[in-house]
């Protein structure tokens, strides 16, 4: 199908939308009222049929704006459903999750900062607001930055009861095997809760927002060119991905390309991000299921590549070197022939690694046939990546719209039908040995000339950008208002999709198959949760000063109240 | 006077507690310390696990409150004395081993069951859902390694003519032969699953039961249990150098061909370590009950064929 079948095809439902619009190649907005938004969605989904991407709540000055973006991969077009909903004092809207279950999550999170109502919703309890949020404060509003500007805390507010059990979500009586918050599996805080029948998964639930930062709202208050360093903090791993979709989306609204040697430098730096990360990934895996010598050695082989991200960018991590209109850092030329040495290295070593793992009957036992996500589940839960190319869905963003200089380059996207463990970690140990071939080639192609242009203004406008991180797609949709702050800044990162495909891929599943199941996703939890303006406390993050006292002040209260020391072992949730 | 006291110094200094201590925690340095070169790291000092005994002992035991306190308690207690006894038995077999008669073959087989007993005791008293699972696999585990190790027993039985007397079956060395050798590699896997090493560590498993077994010990109790996979990790292949192997100590052989068999064991469980992942306990029932069965079913008979043609190669 192509462009003109696509609209052909859009053009089916116009009766229910209010109008079409094609800002640029490859980016529709289409846009209708609340009590049209079911049907139209569900035709999108089920009959054109596109990827659901993510959903963006806005809270524009006269009413409220649900953006369902859509993409459409087979020719990489991104396609945006307004939705406006007009009734300010109680807005509701129909679910999309009962046939969506993609959408669960963003309809929750939604609820939690708009407080849009939305009908239906089969599971509408909090995603990311802490137990003792008070109710009916909506952090997204704009009129909480009214209230955040005259020191409103959520102390200061009052405080009803929790409305559920903290922790718990798992009715009394069931039993369950608690992995997290805190666990040695995991890096961050998450929490998943088996039901379990003896050695087998019945039943998980999902629980996360243990660390919010608020980079959402953060960015709302930082200039365009203050962005890119912040979402480049979401996750150290990510840290060239994020940024890379962030600039995609502003170059889109300013309409202006950056010069060919910043695409090549983008490129090199995101392939070599990749390549790390899949290494890591792989170390990973073998550390879950007990084989720490992979866990060591495929860690060793990583640490060049990061030496040469330090040696281009200054930082091992968070590069920073992205901006609008370019890059900040360039390559010296003198480094170019270490590159290459160095990279040869790596492939050497990713494919003796590569071939130990396929080779391994033991590997082949314990992974194969383990937590596998069907293609129509991975469909259903719209997952990205490695994890849908596992699957077998062969969408990359990198080939299907191409952004920096993908499409200058040689390079096949991995595709692997069984979708379970397996496959995914052969996508991703053949996905590196891809890289390693095309940041060669990027960098012996490396184009003269400048690294950067000048962009002045941002006019008014709205611009998605993607690109393919190491874990899957990453979007960004910017909204400028001709200011040079962006209005509403929405990031969707790929684990935040991910993840919830646990549903489909762990029930039924070993205790010991759930744990490499969950790492096979290599869940991003910094990167899933990176929104609202809590800390665990309920407090308002201003500053560190301030979040340090008010800890301290929660320590102290806590000491009163249990008469400290007397800390009770169910208090903390084990049996 | 002097024969209890002399009997109380051996089971308690030498060749007993304190010794078969010193030496199984010299013993796990060198696991830790081979695997870490295994894996590019360059592994703790030579003290480092004495130095983790020492700190645990000061640290404070926590009962959880719905566990069954005395199980809890005691369980560590009942693994340390029967691996305890059993090394001792052990190590007297190596250095005098005409003095008396200080045990057979069955009554090792009971002793080098009780750890996990006193394992699976005392994390079911626990009542952490982690430990349960831990359990669970360990009573799996145990049940499939038994079996096994029973029948490798035998076939050094029939090669040593009958002996069931440790040290008659410390004077040969049945692991010279087809079936012997079939015993020997059979029994260093089930050792590697007492160890509660990996492939077969899924009773503790790290990343997926955090720990398992001993979840909720800590403190000297947790140090006990340490001290008890320590003096593991000195009888279990002394006791495969004893069956197998000739015996550590043979007459006219110089001590260091003792250690040198010694060593060559221990090396061969790292690694077996270091080269695997963990497997499940499904698998790992299979591979003990089919593949392992199977393997110890022909060694039987090639045993028995060696005896009565009076090839003793066989």
């Amino acid at each position: 199908m192509n462009q003109q079948e696509l609209n052909n095809k859009l053009s089916q439902i116009k009766a229910q939308l209010i109008s079409i619009e094609q800002t640029a190649d490859n980016r529709i907005y289409l846009s209708c009222e609340a009590r049209n938004a079911y049907a139209v969605n569900k035709f999108l989904f089920e009959d054109v049929p596109l990827r659901f991407v993510i959903a963006t709540g806005i809270d524009s000055d006269d009413c409220f704006e649900v953006i369902y973006h859509y993409a459409y991969d087979e020719i990489g077009c991104i396609i945006n459903l307004k939705v406006f909903i007009r009734d300010r004092e109680n807005p509701q809207l129909e679910s999309i999750a009962p046939f969506l279950p993609a959408a669960e999550w963003i309809e929750r999170e939604i609820h939690d900062l708009l407080g849009i109502d939305f009908k239906n919703h089969p599971n509408m309890r909090r995603l990311i607001l802490a137990d003792d949020w008070p109710q009916g404060v909506y952090p997204m509003r704009k009129e909480m930055d009214a209230k955040i500007a005259r020191g409103w805390t959520c102390e200061t507010s009052s405080r009803p009861a929790p409305e559920s059990p903290a922790r718990r979500t798992v009715p009394l009586g069931k039993p369950i095997l608690p992995v997290g918050p805190f666990h040695p599996l995991q890096e961050e805080m998450e929490f998943f809760q088996l039901t379990t029948d003896g050695e087998i998964v019945t039943d998980i639930d999902m629980r996360i927002s243990y660390n919010h930062r608020g980079i959402e709202k953060i960015s709302e208050s930082l200039q365009f060119d203050q962005v890119p360093y912040l979402v480049s903090r979401i996750c150290g791993i990510c840290s060239a991905s994020h940024p890379t979709a962030y600039v995609n989306a502003v170059e889109e609204i300013a309409g202006v390309t950056p010069p060919d040697r910043a695409r090549y430098v983008r490129t090199i730096i995101c392939e070599l991000e990749r390549i790390h990360s899949h290494l890591l990934w792989v170390g990973l895996a073998g550390h879950f299921i007990g084989y720490d010598t992979v866990f060591m050695w495929a860690w060793k082989y990583r640490e060049p590549v990061l030496d040469l991200l330090e040696e281009i960018t200054g930082n091992r991590n968070n590069y920073g070197n992205v901006k609008v209109g370019g890059c900040r850092e360039d390559i010296p030329d003198e480094i170019v022939p270490k590159m290459l040495k160095d990279l040869d290295e790596v492939e050497k070593k990713t494919e003796m690694l590569t071939k130990a793992v396929l080779d391994d009957p033991v590997l082949h036992a314990r992974l194969k046939g383990v937590g596998t996500l069907s293609k129509e589940d991975a469909i259903r839960y719209a997952v990205t990546g490695p994890t849908a190319r596992g699957s077998g869905i062969a969408i990359d963003v990198r080939r299907d719209d191409p952004y920096a200089a993908y499409a200058d380059l040689d390079w096949n996207v991995i595709v692997q039908e069984q979708g379970d463990v397996f496959a995914k970690a052969v996508v991703r140990l053949l996905e590196t040995l891809e890289s390693v071939k095309m940041t060669k080639e990027a960098v012996q192609k490396l184009p003269k000339g400048p690294i950067a242009i000048e962009v002045k203004e941002i006019p008014p406008g709205e611009g998605c950008g993607h690109g393919e991180a190491p874990r899957g797609e990453t979007f960004h949709y910017v909204r400028s208002d001709g200011g040079n702050r962006p209005i509403r800044h929405k990031v969707r990162a790929p684990s935040f999709v991910n993840v919830p495909s646990f549903r489909a891929s762990c029930i039924g599943q070993h205790i010991a198959d759930v744990t490499i199941t969950l790492a096979a996703v290599d869940p991003c939890y910094s990167c899933t949760e990176r929104l609202a303006v809590v800390d665990a406390h309920g407090n308002i993050v201003r500053d560190y000063e301030m979040l340090l006292q008010a800890s301290r002040d929660k320590t102290a209260q806590m000491q009163k109240e249990l008469g400290w020391p007397g800390l009770k072992l169910e208090d903390l949730q084990i049996g | 006077m002097t024969e209890p006291l002399n009997i109380l110094l051996q089971i308690l200094v030498f060749p007993g507690f304190v010794f078969t201590v010193a030496l199984g925690l010299v013993a796990s340095w060198v696991v830790r310390k081979v695997s870490a070169l295994v894996q590019w790291r360059v592994g703790p000092p030579l003290f480092q696990p004495f130095y983790d005994i020492l700190k645990l002992l000061g640290k404070e035991t926590l009962v959880p409150q719905q566990a069954q306190r005395t199980v809890f308690m005691a369980a560590p207690l009942v693994g340390l004395a029967g691996v305890l006894l059993l090394s001792t038995m052990l190590w007297r077999i190596a250095f005098q081993p005409a003095e008396l008669f200080v045990g057979d073959i069955i009554v090792a087989i009971y002793l080098m069951v009780l750890p996990s007993l006193a394992l699976i005791l005392g994390s079911s008293a626990s009542a952490s859902p982690h430990a349960a699972v831990g359990t669970s696999r360990e009573m799996k585990l145990v049940m499939s390694y038994e079996l096994p190790l029973v029948m490798a027993f035998i076939v050094v039985i029939i090669k040593t003519g009958g002996q069931i007397s440790l040290a008659a079956i410390a004077e040969q060395a049945p692991v010279l032969s087809v079936s012997g050798m079939l015993a020997f590699l059979v029994s260093l896997l089930c050792v590697q699953a007492k160890l509660g090493f990996v492939p077969f560590d899924m009773a503790e498993a790290e990343t997926e039961l955090g720990s398992g077994l001993y979840m909720e010990y800590s403190g000297p109790l947790l140090a006990i249990w340490k001290l008890m996979q320590a003096i593991m990790l000195v009888a279990l292949p002394l006791f495969l150098v004893t069956v197998f192997m000739g015996g550590f100590g043979s007459a006219g052989m110089p001590l260091a061909w003792g250690i040198g068999k010694y060593v060559l064991v221990l090396v061969l469980v790292i690694l077996i370590k270091n080269t695997h992942p963990r497997v499940r306990i499904d698998q790992a029932m299979k591979f003990f009950w089919v593949y392992c069965g199977i393997a110890l079913a022909a060694a039987v008979v090639l045993a028995m064929i060696g005896n009565s043609c009076g090839w003793t190669w066989l």
